[in-house]
C-alpha cells in the first residue's frame, strides 16, 4: 500500500492489498471499547486526581458526552471514507479522502490501536520490540495489525507536516 | 454597606494557577504527541518536541498553567487526541 498526496486537497491510499484492506476495514470494529472497562478507562480517561470530586463528576456529566460525540463523529466520517474505496486493478485497491479528514483519521488509528493494546493486555516491551516472533499466534497477527495502524499514523503525519 | 468588587486583572491574580499535565503512554506515537502539542497550544515544533521528549523521558510534562476554566479547556482537547492528560493545581498556591 502506498499512501500520498494528491495535490493539497485529497490523500491516497493506493495498491492496497486485501490483506491491508481486511485490516482497514477492522478499525472502526477494533476502536470500539464496548464490554472492556480497561479500553474505556483509557478512551475516557480521568481529567484529575481522584480527589477532585466535584471536577470529575462535572466532567463525566457535562465533558465526557461531547468527546462520545467527537469520536462518534470521526469514526461516522472514517467508515464513510472506507466505503468508497473501490477496486484499482486486480485485487488491489483504492481509497481516497479529503486532506481536512485526516485528523478524523489519526484519531480513529488511535483509539484502534489503544483498544487493541488495552484489551489484549500488550506490554511496552511487546510493543517496542521488533522482533520477528518463531510463531504466529492471534496474539503477534493483533501486534501486527497495531503497528500496520501505527506506520499508517505516521505516514498520515508526516503528509500532513508537509503542508 | 460598600461592596467590593474585584477588576478582571486582580481577580485573575487570586485566582489559584492550574497545571495541564500530559502523562506518558506506551501508545501513542512520539511524532503524533508532537503534532497534538502543536495543534492544540500552537507550540513551536521546537517546544512541542521539548515537551514531547519530557513526556517519554520523565513520564509527564507540564505543558501550560493558567486559570482552571483554561486548563479544563485544554485537557478537553487533549483528551479528545486520546492524550493521558490532567490538570492539577499549582504548587505553591
Amino acid at each position: 500500500m502506498l499512501i500520498r498526496k494528491l495535490g493539497n486537497d485529497k490523500i491516497e491510499f493506493t495498491r492496497i492489498e486485501p490483506a491491508e484492506l481486511d485490516l482497514l476495514n477492522k478499525i472502526l470494529v477494533a476502536g470500539d471499547p464496548s464490554g472492556n472497562a480497561a479500553a474505556e478507562s483509557r478512551l475516557y480517561p480521568a481529567p484529575a486526581d481522584p480527589t477532585e470530586t466535584g471536577l470529575i463528576r462535572d466532567w463525566t456529566e457535562f465533558v465526557r458526552p461531547e468527546i462520545e460525540r467527537g469520536f462518534a463523529e470521526s469514526r461516522e466520517l472514517v467508515g464513510a471514507d472506507l466505503a468508497t474505496t473501490k477496486l484499482e486493478s486486480g485485487r488491489l485497491s483504492r481509497l481516497t479522502f479529503p486532506t481536512n479528514h485526516v485528523e478524523s483519521w489519526l484519531v480513529v488509528l488511535n483509539q484502534a490501536r489503544l483498544v487493541l493494546v488495552e484489551v489484549h493486555k500488550f506490554t511496552e516491551r511487546e510493543l517496542t520490540a521488533h522482533l520477528l516472533p518463531l510463531s504466529f499466534t492471534r496474539r503477534q497477527l493483533v501486534l501486527i495489525q497495531i503497528n500496520f495502524y501505527a506506520a499508517i499514523q505516521e505516514r498520515l503525519i508526516e503528509l500532513v507536516g508537509e503542508g | 454597606m460598600p461592596e467590593t468588587i474585584l477588576e478582571p486583572k486582580e481577580k485573575v491574580l487570586l485566582d489559584t494557577p492550574w497545571n495541564v499535565v500530559v502523562h506518558n503512554d506506551p501508545v501513542n506515537l512520539m511524532s503524533y504527541v508532537t503534532l497534538v502539542f502543536q495543534r492544540v497550544f500552537g507550540f513551536s515544533r521546537d517546544r512541542a518536541v521539548k515537551h514531547m521528549l519530557e513526556v517519554h523521558h520523565k513520564g509527564r510534562s507540564i505543558v501550560w498553567t493558567g486559570t482552571k476554566e483554561l486548563a479544563e479547556m485544554y485537557v478537553h482537547q487533549l483528551h479528545t487526541y486520546l492524550l493521558q492528560a490532567t490538570l492539577e493545581k499549582s504548587e505553591g498556591c
